[in-house]
């Protein structure tokens, strides 16, 4: 990587979920507001041309072109440890047993895999793209990427996108949470007005409900046992644009038909029944009504789920197309990873042939800068009988390809000759 | 030429046909690419060839049987390309456009041998009559294809089996609405296409059009199909029940079709 050496050398070094705890990571993390001041710091380190930074929750990384060569330590790299040490306030081999360091070709398919969500926690997920994109925003404002760091970002975003077409990596759900959106959504299509009745109080529950309020649901009805504790969750979820309602627990049957899904988490042994799911769709005149039962045990007597328009999953059901999603995801990701090792090949490859496309470059302006010369002297020294129109083009065709012609050895030699060295190094 | 086109036609309705089982089924984009254009090309060809075949024979309507079955299947294809193009689903295609393929083959390889002789051929009221009945056929159609696919995917969810992305069908209410929504359409155009069809009739064969068995099954199909609209939009049957109610219709409008062989006044005959 010659051009490597001419522009600098690239080195990511950084924590992750799976080398550093999270009272580590949370030593590293950078927040938002202090991402440009980092980035700059770093950028102005002493032997530090470019730099990225990436924080996240699960992440904190540092993407640095520098004046180095690929074989020195990093503990002997200029200004990174330094900015280590004098931005976090830790010594330098505390932090050395988590961090990992990824050089050069390494380092490119790292950026790749972190911006395709190959290295998140939950492969697949969407919003490190989003993040990634953050911080390069940030590193451009204020002026740290430039020549190298940018097209590798801008290539970055353009391989995971292509990830993102050409596989099914980030097509289905793997929270409970967004299971139970996405089977609400295949039940009723957009959300949209939809009503959510909430019957119980629970983590997972208030989880599953803020999902579904998300998606656009527009009423929340809250049914509990105790009706103070049935208007505060009712309060805790409650946005602007949305309408929200306590239905006493002892009217919860007449009440039920007004919801389109109903999440339900008491643990009171079976309060809707196949019965009550006969009437329901009787009210409902027909309309589907979803039953998302995250009791145990359980609130929805199972046999309810026959009721032509009843649709029960309970936690067994949501987590096992959860754990389906996760396996789908898995198997996609091995075809993600071809996309991203073809995309590092292209890279390298690019990059491979720019110093012979600069050297072409130079050799042709050169031999042009010559020709003009010799057309403006031989213009001179005829100035008493200038050329006409037609004679002037002929010599200009002519001197062109003159050129082209002693050039055009010269120039296939250093196409060749360039990319095999190069590949060896 | 017109046939050409038809083969054309027919050629890009296969390619689509296959094309729609990657797009829908394994929700492959790339294969929806070539399904959409393929389709929309087909309707092109077909209308081309359509249009050529009535100018050079002088007549402003399809008359034979084959003839009336390719327009069928043009607008079958135009109501998948319709619900793709608003609902965002290929799904559909899966059903409708093997059989828009079966209605095109034969006009487009064997011309029909047996027509109607209309005495009045060249009117723009027959030709409202012929399209407005097929309209409302292709829309009964459409809404038995909706509510199968609404069975199946109601069948999937409560199987619970596999992931729900996975699961190729739009959902439920979508599909509800699209059956609901053709048969609404379905219902003027029936009605008109039949209005029409017996002014034309009583004006050239008088009372005795009113004895005709095709006559009778026809006024009961209309009868049928305004009872499972009101039923549908009544009691917000969907489901087993909805697909029970409108495969009776569908077997009516198949009955009423088969007595073109029976009819005196509306006969398909060789001539």
């Amino acid at each position: 990587m010659s051009e490597t050496r001419k522009a600098g050398s690239l080195l990511l070094l950084g924590v992750n979920h799976t080398t550093a705890p999270l009272d580590v990571r949370e030593r590293f993390a950078i927040p938002l507001s202090r991402l440009a001041d980092a980035t700059r710091t770093l950028a102005h380190q002493p032997g530090v041309r470019e730099a990225m930074i990436l924080s996240t929750c699960n992440r904190v990384e540092f993407l640095v072109n520098h004046d180095g060569t690929g074989n020195v330590p990093l503990l002997e790299t200029p200004g990174i440890p330094r900015f280590l040490h004098e931005y976090f306030a830790v010594p330098t081999g505390v932090l050395q047993p988590h961090l990992y360091e990824f050089r050069e070709r390494e380092a490119v398919r790292h950026l790749f895999r972190v911006a395709s969500s190959l290295d998140s926690m939950v492969v697949g997920e969407p919003q490190i793209l989003g993040q990634v994109k953050q911080s390069w925003t940030i590193a451009r404002e204020v002026g740290a990427v430039k020549t190298m760091l940018d097209p590798l970002l801008q290539r970055a975003f353009s391989v995971a996108k292509r990830v993102r077409t050409e596989t099914r990596i980030g097509s289905s759900t793997v929270s409970i949470a967004s299971v139970a959106a996405e089977l609400a959504r295949k039940i009723f299509g957009s959300l949209s007005g939809k009503t959510i009745l909430l019957v119980g109080a629970g983590k997972m529950s208030d989880l599953a409900a803020r999902h579904l309020l998300q998606q656009g649901a527009t009423t929340l009805l809250v049914s509990n046992r105790t009706e103070a504790r049935a208007e505060a969750i009712a309060d805790s979820l409650r946005t602007p644009s949305m309408t929200t309602g306590v239905i006493p627990f002892e009217q919860l049957h007449e009440q039920t038909h007004r919801a389109d899904v109903i999440i339900t988490s008491t643990g009171a042994g079976q309060i809707f029944t196949r019965e009550h799911g006969r009437l329901l769709l009787h009210r409902r005149r027909n309309r589907p009504v979803f039953f998302i039962d995250i009791a145990v045990p359980r609130d929805v007597e199972p046999d309810l789920n026959k009721v032509e328009g009843c649709f029960v999953y309970d936690i067994d059901d949501l987590q096992g197309i959860a754990m389906a999603n996760h396996q789908s995801r898995r198997d996609e990701s091995e075809a993600a990873e071809r996309i991203v090792t073809a995309e590092v090949e292209r890279y390298d490859d690019r990059l491979s042939q720019a110093p012979a496309t600069a050297a072409i470059k130079e050799l042709q302006l050169s031999a042009e800068a010559l020709r003009q010369q010799e057309l403006a002297r031989t213009a001179q020294r005829l100035s008493a009988t200038p050329l006409s129109d037609e004679q002037q083009a002929a010599v200009d065709a002519l001197t062109k390809s003159l050129v082209a012609k002693l050039l055009h050895p010269q120039l296939s030699e250093l196409r060749q000759a360039e990319t095999p060295k190069l590949r060896e190094e | 030429m017109s046939l050409i086109w038809l083969r054309v036609a027919v050629l890009l309705y296969g390619v689509a046909a296959l094309a729609v089982l990657p797009a829908a089924l394994y929700n492959r984009p790339q294969w929806r690419r070539l399904a959409m254009p393929s389709a929309l090309g087909g309707v092109f060809f077909h209308f081309v060839a359509l249009v050529e075949m009535l100018v050079a024979t002088h007549r402003a309507l399809p008359v034979d049987t084959h003839e009336t079955l390719s327009v069928l299947g043009l607008l079958l294809v135009v109501g998948f390309l319709v619900l793709a193009a608003k609902y965002r689903t290929a799904s559909f295609g899966i059903f409708l456009l093997p059989v828009a393929v079966l209605l095109t083959l034969v006009p487009a390889f064997r011309p029909g041998q047996e027509l109607i002789v209309y005495p009045f051929i060249r009117t723009g009221w027959l030709l409202l009559h012929v399209v407005l009945l097929l309209a409302a056929y292709a829309a009964l159609f459409l809404s038995l294809v909706a509510s199968l696919l609404y069975l199946i995917q109601e069948r999937r969810l409560k199987q619970k089996r596999g992931a729900p992305v996975r699961m190729w069908l739009p959902p439920l209410e979508t599909t509800d609405q699209i059956a609901q929504k053709a048969l609404v359409f379905g219902l003027p155009c029936m009605t008109a296409g039949l209005l029409i069809g017996s002014v034309a009739a009583l004006q050239t064969v008088g009372g005795a059009f009113f004895a005709d068995p095709k006559v009778l099954l026809s006024l009961a199909m209309w009868v049928a199909y305004v009872a499972m609209i009101f039923i549908r939009r009544h009691s917000g049957l969907r489901g087993r029940r909805a697909v029970y109610l409108s495969s009776f219709v569908f077997l009516v409008v198949l009955a009423v079709w088969a007595a073109n062989q029976l009819s005196l006044v509306h006969r398909f005959q060789t001539p």
